[in-house]
């Protein structure tokens, strides 16, 4: 019996591949959809599970957390030093960290912070240590730097005309584990040397306050580079970390606070939701933005099963057209002798066989090319998708088989109709 | 080997007012053999069909040993032939992609396992009926052999009763006496009824009796043949 199929395909080859290629294909693209869709949700997930709650200026959740969750560059206001210093004293915290982005270098985001933050990151080193200096640098697995190499930052992003600060140069200290996170790309460093680049002492901190809607990041015009300069011409890098805050604190961007437990992250969130500050937990906003996401996956899976019923529609057309001209090898099948059964077999049984070549091509095709997507998104984020099958995948799976079976039922059935007198004269 | 006996037999077809086919009673002993001739278009086609029971009958009784086929359901029509009616066709419908013995027992495997009886029995065949090759591709053999591949499987299962259908029409004519002689020479081996349509009156001079068609009834047959 499968002899005889698959010689009976063999004949008709070009036919039985377009078939194949035909549900592979639109197989393929539900498969995409569908596991990229998953890659992305369980990919920012896990790049925002070491993030539980981001203190920001008064402005857009949404914004604060993809700033500090995937260091999307992107003009934050800056919110008072002096919650820094509150959140820091704070029981119900185990440590808030400082978060201070708007720098970068060869493409890879400079961000200020705290030894706290890297430890949270990265709780040992692949290599080296952690900062001890001002002009120390801890960096991300993924930045091609040796542990000792200079790092020149640059005001901005240099494709928006940023432009690179002399009055300082870092030196790689150490360098991260991976964490599958945006942070894999960043170039971390004291938080303290950032302000002093950008002239935010404690004192001048005093003079602009108020003045919260100035960005360290994109606003190069909200920004006095030649009173810069003449308040920090030189930075000391060799000076000692200071990690202590208090109420003359410069402003910041953002503080990731770790509480102690959750019902502090929720008492915390309360309290920091006001006129001036806002506190978010990043998974609640990414949550809101899946929901987005999963529109958007549900639209495209609609046109992707869209396409795979109009491809059973003319792979169905295709077999009964094919069955009506092998008519005659129908029909002397049953006249030498082959009983009915078998020639329905053996008709279903073809058929069948292209439906489940076709879906396993797919799903491989699938597969690779969301693999691909993945790894072409982490190459430019640094954000782990993990491509990979879950158990609701099964029951799709399952419909489709079931389908195949139904639909290739249809053909094998008609030939039942025919005499096999009628099906020889054919 | 198996008597036929038909009575009352017609076939009609929708559209045509009179029956394409009618024969009041028609007998052929076991083991006997009928030649059937008559003009293209006469119905010695649709009588074939109807004894080998490859369409349903309009009315009257078509019965191999006792067994009205006439009264059985498609399905067992279809089970029937395979077990006691051997067939041969004009174009011969073999399976390209297949070979010589695979072709041989393509209906018996599609029914059911293969005995090694059965492959024993095929290769037998293939070599009685001139086959140097068993496993060679269906394809690549000459007309002969294709029609002699088609007797070799018609008589796989042993069958009562062998049927063939103008065998021999397609072929040039050295090759389609070969193909009649061999037909007969087996048939009568195993002792089988054979009931052949043919053109070729050196296949009719073979058997031992024949009728002619003409417009669906029987017009003339040889005094062997009992019908009436
Ligand atoms: N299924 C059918 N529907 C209508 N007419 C048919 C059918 N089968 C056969 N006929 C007609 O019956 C007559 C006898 O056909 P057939 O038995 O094939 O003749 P032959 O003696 O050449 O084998 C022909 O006129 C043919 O057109
Ligand atoms: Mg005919």
């Amino acid at each position: 019996m499968i002899r005889f199929i698959l010689a009976d395909l063999n004949r008709f080859k070009a036919g039985a591949l377009a078939v194949i290629v035909l549900i592979a294909l639109s197989v393929a693209l539900s498969v995409t959809v569908t596991l990229q869709e998953r890659a992305v949700r369980l990919g920012s997930a896990r790049a925002a599970e070491k993030f539980d709650l981001l203190v920001g200026a008064a402005g857009s959740e949404t914004q604060l957390a993809l700033s500090a969750v995937f260091l999307q560059p992107s003009p934050l206001p800056l919110m008072s030093g002096a919650i820094l210093a509150k959140l820091s004293e704070d029981p119900r915290v185990e440590f808030a960290a400082p978060v201070g982005f708007g720098d970068s270098a060869d493409g890879h985001p400079v961000v200020g912070t705290t030894t706290r933050l890297i430890a949270a990151l990265s709780p040992t080193l692949a290599e080296g240590t952690g900062f001890m200096h001002l002009g120390d640098a801890v960096i991300g697995s993924e930045v091609a730097r040796r542990i000792g190499a200079e790092i020149k930052p640059m005001h901005g992003a240099a494709d928006e005309g940023g432009h690179t600060h002399t009055e300082i140069v870092y030196r790689v200290t150490g360098r991260m584990a991976p964490t599958g996170t945006a942070w894999d790309r960043a170039i971390l460093v004291p938080i303290r040397a950032v302000w002093q680049l950008h002239g935010m002492t404690a004192h001048e901190h005093h003079d602009h306050a108020g003045e919260v809607a100035e960005t360290v990041a994109a606003n190069e015009h909200g920004h006095d580079h030649d009173h810069d300069h003449d308040h920090a011409p030189h930075i000391d890098a060799g000076a000692g970390v200071d990690e202590h805050f208090d109420a003359e604190t410069p402003g910041i961007p953002a503080v990731l606070v770790k509480p102690k437990t959750i019902a502090d992250a929720y008492r915390l969130r309360q309290e920091y939701r006001g006129e001036t500050t806002l506190a978010v937990f990043p998974a609640e906003v990414l949550t809101r933005l899946y929901a987005t996401l999963g529109d958007a996956r549900s639209l495209l899976l609609a046109i992707a099963i869209g396409t795979q019923i109009i491809v059973i529609a003319a792979v169905l057309l295709v077999t009964v057209m094919h069955v009506g001209a092998r008519r005659r090898q129908i029909g002397a099948l049953r006249a030498f002798g082959a009983p009915r059964r078998a020639v329905v077999a053996i008709v279903w049984g073809e058929l069948f066989l292209l439906f489940l070549l076709g879906f396993a091509l797919g799903v491989c095709i699938g597969y690779a090319a969301a693999q691909f997507i993945s790894a072409t998104l982490t190459a430019t984020t640094a954000i782990r998708m993990p491509v990979e099958f879950a158990w609701q995948d099964l029951s799709l799976a399952l419909w489709f088989v079931v389908l195949a079976v139904l639909v290739s039922t249809v053909p094998a059935l008609s030939t039942l109709r025919l005499s096999p007198a009628q099906a020889l004269r054919s | 080997m198996l008597a036929l006996d038909i009575s009352g037999l017609e076939m009609r077809f929708p559209g045509i007012d009179t029956p394409v086919l009618s024969i009041p009673r028609l007998h052929v002993p076991a083991g006997a053999q009928l030649a059937i001739t008559g003009a293209s278009g006469s119905g010695k086609s649709t009588l074939v069909n109807a004894v080998t029971g490859l369409e349903t009958t309009t009315a009257g009784s078509v019965s191999w040993g006792g067994t009205d086929i006439a009264r059985l359901s498609a399905g067992k029509r279809d089970a029937f032939r395979a077990a006691h009616i051997g067939l041969v066709m004009q174009d011969f419908h073999l399976f390209p992609g297949l070979s010589a013995f695979e072709n041989v027992v393509l209906p018996v495997r599609l029914a059911r396992r293969l005995t090694q009886i059965d492959r024993e029995r095929a290769l037998g065949l293939l070599e009685t009926t001139g086959i140097a090759r068993a496993s060679q591709a269906i394809e690549t053999l000459s007309r002969g052999e294709m029609q002699r591949v088609a007797v070799a499987r018609a008589l796989l299962s042993n069958p009562g009763v062998i049927v063939a259908d103008e065998p021999t029409a397609s072929l040039d004519r050295r090759t389609g006496d070969e193909v009649a002689e061999l037909i007969v020479r087996l048939a009568r081996q195993d002792g089988a009824t054979l009931v052949v349509v043919t053109h070729d009156p050196v296949f009719r001079e073979r058997l031992d009796r024949h009728i002619t068609l003409e417009g669906g009834r029987i017009v003339e047959h040889s005094a062997e043949a009992w019908a009436a």
